[in-house]
């Protein structure tokens, strides 16, 4: 096979590389960060104005204050937690910080989506969840209260 | 043996058992001798079965030999599952030798007609003088001039050089009349000469005949395969590799995973999953196709011609010879003016004494059966007789003046040639000054000057009845029209509905006024027709519809076909047509019966319909054998036996599938060597009944049959 | 667990899709056919740019050999792009993770995974591939394989329209790589990564930021270039994420709303296919048969799907929930794309069994290009063996079947089980699969069988993941990725270059385009498929169910 056959497919390769691999995810990451920025730096969650992750990175907590993510799934950071499961720990929390049973659930109902949007099973943000708790409470809870203060020393 | 021939049409096989003298003790050895995996090779899902066999010998026989595969160490079992697959290999070799004795038998009957028959072949010598020399016929060469007497066999096909002779080939064409042969004519091996001595050339080598043809094509080695076997054998060749493959990895699994799976139940999965039926059966399907084929004297000269036959879309048909038999007949006298139906019907008669074409044949007939025989009569009897002689082409009397008036052959062009006998003049001592005119009504009004309007009312009213008038005068006083018309060959009418039936459109192609045709077409159907067809109307016909993507059928017979039968997709010769004709068809007619190519059509539909039933058959119940085999498989993991839903113990089933997998075989022999049933419908309905049928019923039959033969094992078993 | 609802969701988003697909069919025949379209007058000055710098003869027109091997020789050299890239991604640029270069093996591996548009993950994307990698490494291939796939079907779908003239072949193949490219695939690609950085997908080549979490901990937030990638590898069946989890990461699929565009993406194409063969044919009852012959396969592999109950249980994202993990699923594996969104060891073994089928068969509707190429070879099969049954020589849209063409499909099928087949036997015997720490259950036994189902399907969905970077698993699932790429193409592109030279009849006396058809064409892919691979369904994730292993972990 003469040279002159591979001559098109070579630079078709390298300008397609270019064209596909750089100038197409360039203009894309452009209009990302200078039209939506928030969400493509990954949707990062505030507590008093720091930076305490993304909303939608799971968080673990040891303590039972808060509301916990499930440990045992695909991605291993899932953010969100089934209602039930919500309101099963909203006793718990309940329980520990005298949070009333009627703020706690309306806190999950405000924060409920559907995994079919207007059907199927009703899911929440836990670190949403915790995130009002904190803000809502840290005065009253001793938790929430040393969580708020290293957030804000660091 | 004709009307056999005929009678086998769609396959039915009632009455023909007397020229198929087949010996079970042959077709046995033959069968046994088959089984030899050298020649088996060329049927590869026989021979994967054969192998399969040897190994589960070698169990049978020495079961340590496979350590990690023959767990059952059941030797008896092993032995009888090689057995049962030996036998399954054995079915299939017995069909191909049931088929072939058959086609052998057939082929027999016909190599009679040119056994060794001593030849007289001419020899020119070098002063131009001829020298006989006795020779016999395989001696003979293409080119070689030989001369024939009455009496003799034709000893090999040969084209007539010099004499004119009347030769019989009711032998091979069933039509009793002999056969006027002159110069130029063909001449058929193994026909016979009744009359006058012919000299002929050599056409053909002596194992290049027609009949060596035929005979060849129903030998399977040398059988022209048809395309859609070789690509169904690939299909069959693919499957077959699939499986190895599946085997090969259940081996390697059962090994590797520790399923403790036995080979000889692999082997059988493996052989219930092969095509085994069609594998085993698609060669005798292949004969017994082309067996038909040449039981109604068909050669076909490739396998492509005959598949491809099935397939027209488009069938032109000559009205001569394939709707109307031959010739039209003398039906009717109709006398004009004073003069009556007696007086038309003898001046009629007088003037086709010596007239031996079928029309003047048919106006003699006529006569004789409404009893107006002239007067003269008599006369003629006692005239002076001559012996007939194909030179002369009359016979019985000593005529005066033969004055070369002739109807012209065939009725199709009888209408336009305005010839006419100008004279008739018997004996003078008969009839003085007799003058009986005989021909076209025009011809005969401009030469007697006749102007009578009843006589042009009968001819309008004829013509547009779609028959020929003739008219007849005497001493230029018009005495009546004859009324001509055409007869229907028998049976024509349900071949043109059933042709409708399968989506192909016939056209009549002749060479008649267009009145004549359409009343002609529409009596058996037909809606498309060319009248007045000049000879290269059919060419232009076929590219027409060629060009319009039409799988398109013919028939010819002359020189003038040729083009055509060479550009048609299916191209029928008469075996009595010109040698250029012949050349450029794709299948002879050894009958030279026009009406045979729907009959190709059929025969060429049939045979892809044979396969194809076995086919789904062979491959749906591949599914059933499957599932009934793939629990037994794994018996060893407890947990898969909730898959084992006919509740067979592993032996059972692996001998009851098995043994309906090789008893599948010769039940469906007879199917795979007569063919499936036929009838014309379209090819939707012929597909959705035959998926029915062998589709849905391959799948049922099985679980049912195998259940039935593991009861009748477990019983047997028990009485043991 | 499946109600009303449910179904109605699934209709719901057919109808849709097939509505779409119709109109992007009529858009499509523009792109690959005579038709001028409006947009001609800003596409054809950027692609003629491009055949410039390539320097090629826009008008010259290929016969299939020529077609073929440049499909092979360009998937060739863009695969070597990509593999130089993965090699030395630590020397390059746009690293600010700076991740160290990968294994020749699995940079093989890779290379040769998304260029055959399978998009098998031995890699863990985010924890180990630079943004240039990613970006020129992966997001290039997975344009070009995508485009490739549409510029071979088109090519097939010219042959079995037949000739135009008397020149005609094929087509060019790099006319059809550069306008499958500028016109369907970046554009759209475009469009749906803005929209899923607007549903909250990153886009950022600023590097991994890292936080202090509401514990105290340290999280590492990957962002990157993730909404570009993953709208190419919806939209082109590739399925490869930008994640080793893949779609069950959040960040490349944040909630229900990123979760049914991406499904719609995966489907749109394949289902268009179809529609436009039935246009560049010039019969589109034709291209309805494949339609509804793919997504009835499709239906019934949902229909097995949902007869377990799936609960929301290990390895699936609550914000997904049960009934769209094994939508998905499904939908992955009958487009072949290969995404996941949810672990496949958390489904109920039954489960598993729709997503082999959907990978064995590879036209339910299968994927991008490809999967009608793979339902008209299931079609010569099917209408040859019609043909025999009804009497007449088989014949697909007028042009007769031949020994020849039967022969090619007979390869293009026999192909796939051989290269799944027999690497999953060596695995096995040569003790690759013990060597990973798998021993030989049926739950260990269907992840191997389905790695390399996967590979040869070019499906990309794998238990194994990073598991299966091992040299001998990415050695040879390169190649059977290879293999079950280029064989059945070059099947198919011989056989449609065979079928436009052939004669065609216009009588068509067994209709392919009618509702029987299609259920024969069913019925026959399913022996064909069943009679192949049962055993091996059933020493693995029929096993697995009938000894009540409830999932596949």
């Amino acid at each position: 096979m003469n040279k002159k056959y591979f001559t098109v497919p070579v630079r078709a390769a390298i300008v397609l590389a270019v064209i596909c691999g750089l100038i197409y995810p360039v203009a894309v990451t452009a209009v990302g960060q200078g039209f939506i920025q928030y969400q493509a730096n990954g949707s990062v969650a505030l507590l008093n104005n720091t930076t305490v992750g993304s909303y939608l990175i799971g968080q673990s907590v040891t303590s039972p204050d808060l509301f916990n993510i499930r440990n045992d799934s695909a991605s291993g950071v899932d953010p969100d937690i089934t209602v039930v499961s919500a309101l099963n720990q909203a006793t718990i929390i309940h329980n520990n910080t005298n949070i009333s049973m009627s703020y706690l659930q309306k806190l999950i109902h405000n924060n409920t989506r559907y995994t079919l949007l207007f059907f199927g099973t009703a899911y929440v943000n836990a670190l949403r969840l915790n995130l009002e708790l904190i803000t809502a409470f840290h005065n009253r809870v001793t938790l929430y209260g040393e969580i708020y203060a290293n957030i804000t020393k660091s | 043996m004709h009307s056999d021939i005929k009678s086998d049409m769609n396959g039915s096989n009632s009455g023909r058992s007397h020229d198929e003298k087949v010996s079970w003790k042959n077709i046995s050895f033959d069968s046994v001798l088959r089984l030899n995996p050298v020649k088996l090779i060329s049927n590869p899902v026989m021979f994967v079965v054969e192998l399969s066999f040897f190994v589960v010998l070698i169990m049978a026989l020495d079961p340590s030999a496979f350590p990690d595969l023959a767990h059952q160490q059941d030797r008896l079992f092993y032995g009888v599952v090689s057995i049962i697959l030996l036998i399954t290999v054995w079915f299939s070799t017995l069909s191909d030798s049931i088929a072939e004795a058959r086609s052998r038998a057939t082929a027999e009957g016909l190599k009679k007609l040119e056994a060794e028959t001593p030849a007289k072949r001419v020899h020119v010598k070098e002063d131009g003088g001829r020298e006989i020399e006795e020779i016999s016929s395989s001696e003979l060469k293409k080119g070689d001039m030989i001369l024939m007497s009455k009496g003799d066999q034709i000893p090999i096909d040969a084209e007539v050089s010099e004499g004119i002779a009347m030769v019989d080939e009711s032998l091979l064409t069933g039509e009793s009349a002999g056969v006027r042969k002159a110069k130029g004519d063909t001449l058929i091996g193994g026909s016979k000469v009744v009359s006058d001595s012919i000299i002929a050339i050599v056409t053909t080598d002596p194992e290049d005949t027609y009949i060596k043809k035929l005979v060849r094509m129903v030998e399977s080695s040398k059988r022209p395969k048809t395309p859609n076997e070789v690509a169904l054998s690939v299909l069959l060749l693919g499957l077959t590799g699939v499986f190895t493959i599946i085997l090969i990895a259940l081996i390697g699994l059962s090994v590797t995973l520790s399923l403790g799976a036995d080979l000889s139940v692999l082997i059988a999965l493996y052989v219930c999953l092969l095509p085994t039926t069609i594998g085993a059966l698609l060669p005798a399907i292949g004969i017994s196709g082309m067996t038909r084929m040449s039981k109604n004297s068909i050669i076909a000269k490739s396998g492509k011609a005959i598949e491809t036959a099935g397939d027209a879309d488009t069938i032109l048909l000559d009205k001569t010879g394939t709707i109307t038999i031959g010739n039209r007949l003398a039906s009717e006298f109709i006398p004009v003016g004073k003069h009556t139906e007696r007086e038309l019907a003898e001046a009629a008669f007088l003037s086709s004494w010596n007239d031996d074409t079928p029309e003047g044949r048919s106006i003699l007939e006529l006569a004789f059966q409404k009893g107006f025989l002239p007067k003269e009569f008599d006369a003629l009897r006692e005239g002076v007789f001559e012996e007939f002689s194909a030179v002369t082409r009359r016979s019985g009397i000593l005529l005066v003046d033969s004055d070369d008036f002739t109807l012209p052959k065939g009725g199709r062009e009888f209408y336009q040639r305005h010839r006419f006998r100008k004279k008739f003049d018997l004996a003078t001592t008969m009839v003085d000054d007799t003058t009986i005119l005989k021909g076209a009504p025009e011809s005969i009004k401009e030469r007697t000057g006749t102007q009578n309007d009843e006589f042009d009312e009968v001819v309008n009213r004829v013509t547009s009845e779609g028959d020929t008038p003739i008219a007849v005068s005497i001493h230029g006083d018009v005495l009546g029209i004859i009324r001509f018309r055409d007869v229907l060959k028998r049976g024509i009418k349900e071949k043109i509905l059933g042709l409708k039936k399968m989506n192909i459109r016939p056209i009549m192609v002749t060479g008649d006024h267009p009145l004549t045709a359409k009343s002609i077409a529409s009596e058996v159907g037909i809606t498309e027709f060319i009248s007045q067809a000049k000879p290269e109307t059919k060419y232009q016909k076929v590219k027409e519809e060629q060009a319009e993507n039409r799988i398109v059928a013919m028939i010819g017979d002359g020189t003038n076909d040729a083009p055509a039968l060479a550009a048609a997709d299916v191209g029928l010769a008469m075996a009595s047509g010109t040698f250029p004709a012949k050349e450029a068809a794709n299948m002879i007619d050894l009958e030279s019966d026009p009406s045979k190519i729907i009959d190709v059509v059929i025969l060429g539909k049939q045979l892809l319909m044979t396969r194809g039933a076995v086919t789904t058959f062979s491959v749906t119940n591949d599914v059933a054998k499957y599932f009934a085999i793939v629990p037994i498989m794994f018996a060893s993991v407890p947990a898969l036996q909730a898959l084992n839903f006919l509740q067979l113990t592993p032996h059972i089933a692996v001998l009851s599938a098995l043994i309906f997998n090789a008893l599948v075989i010769p039940a469906l022999i007879p199917l795979s060597i007569r063919g499936t049933k036929f009838r014309p419908q379209s090819t939707l309905r012929i597909f959705m009944k035959n998926l029915l049928l062998y589709g849905v019923g391959g799948v049922i039959l099985p679980f049912v049959a195998i259940k039935m033969i593991a009861i009748i094992l477990v019983y047997a078993g028990g009485a043991l | 667990m499946i109600g009303i609802r449910h179904i109605l969701v699934i209709v719901g988003l057919w109808a849709t899709i097939v509505f779409f697909a119709w109109i992007l069919s009529k858009y499509l025949e523009t792109v690959y056919g005579d038709k001028e379209s409006k947009l001609d007058r800003i596409f054809i000055p950027v692609e003629n740019f491009i055949y410039g710098l390539i320097g090629l003869d826009k008008n010259k027109t290929m016969k299939w050999k020529e077609y073929f091997l440049n499909v092979l020789i360009f998937s060739a050299f863009s695969a070597v792009v990509s593999f130089l890239i993965l090699y030395y991604q630590g020397y390059l640029p746009i690293n600010p993770m700076h991740f160290p270069d990968l294994s020749w093996s699995l940079a093989l591996n890779t290379a040769m995974s998304i260029s055959s548009n399978t998009n098998l993950q031995h890699y863990g994307g985010g924890s180990s591939l630079s943004y240039l990698s990613q970006m020129v490494g992966i997001q290039f291939l997975q344009f070009t394989s995508a485009a490739t796939g549409l510029a071979v079907a088109v090519a097939i779908f010219r042959g079995f329209a037949g000739k135009k003239n008397q020149t005609e072949g094929l087509g060019n193949f790099y006319v059809d790589l550069v306008r499958s490219l500028t016109r369907v695939l970046i554009p759209l690609s475009f469009i749906f990564a803005i929209i899923f950085i607007i549903i909250g997908i990153p886009q950022s080549l600023s590097g991994y930021t890292l936080v202090r979490t509401l514990s105290g901990s340290e999280q590492i937030l990957k962002i990157g270039p993730v909404a570009s990638l993953v709208s190419i590898m919806q939209l082109g069946t590739n399925g490869g994420g930008y994640f080793g989890a893949n779609s069950a990461f959040p960040f490349q699929n944040p909630n229900p709303i990123s979760n049914y565009i991406q499904m719609a993406l995966m489907m749109i194409i394949p289902t268009s296919m179809p529609f436009l063969f039935g246009r560049m044919i010039n019969r589109m009852g034709e291209g309805r048969t494949i339609l509804i012959a793919s997504y009835g396969l499709y239906a019934i592999d949902l229909i097995i799907a949902f007869i377990p109950v799936t609960v929301l249980g290990a390895g699936m994202e609550a914000g997904i929930g049960p009934f769209s993990s094994v939508f998905w699923t499904v939908t992955t594996t009958a487009f072949t794309t290969g995404s996941v969104n949810a672990s496949l060891a958390a489904f109920n073994p039954i489960v598993i069994i729709p997503a082999f089928m959907g990978m064995l068969i590879q036209a339910t509707p299968g994927g991008i290009g490809v999967g009608t190429m793979y339902m008209l070879m299931y079609i010569v099969i099917t209408v040859f063996i019609v043909g025999l049954m009804a009497g007449r020589t088989p014949e697909y849209l007028g042009a007769k079947i031949t020994a020849g063409d039967v022969k090619l499909a007979v390869i293009g099928f026999l192909s796939h089980p051989i290269i799944i087949l027999i690497p999953t036997v060596i695995a096995y015997a040569a003790g690759y699969v013990h060597a990973i720490g798998y021993g030989t259950g049926p739950t260990s036994f269907t992840q191997i069988f389905y790695e390399f189902t996967s590979a040869a399907a070019n499906n990309g969905s794998d238990f194994l993941g990073t598991t299966g970077n091992t040299v001998f698993f990415n050695v040879s699932t390169a190649i059977v990725m290879w293999a079950g790429r280029f064989i059945p193409i070059f099947v198919m592109l011989a056989i449609a270059g065979r079928i436009q030279e052939r004669r065609r009849s216009s009588e068509i006396s067994l209709r392919t385009d009618d509702i029987i058809f299609p259920i024969v064409l069913i019925v026959s892919i399913l022996i064909l498929v069943i009679l192949t691979f049962f055993p091996f369904l059933a020493i693995g994730p029929i096993l697995m169910h009938l000894e009540g292993i409830k999932n596949a972990l």
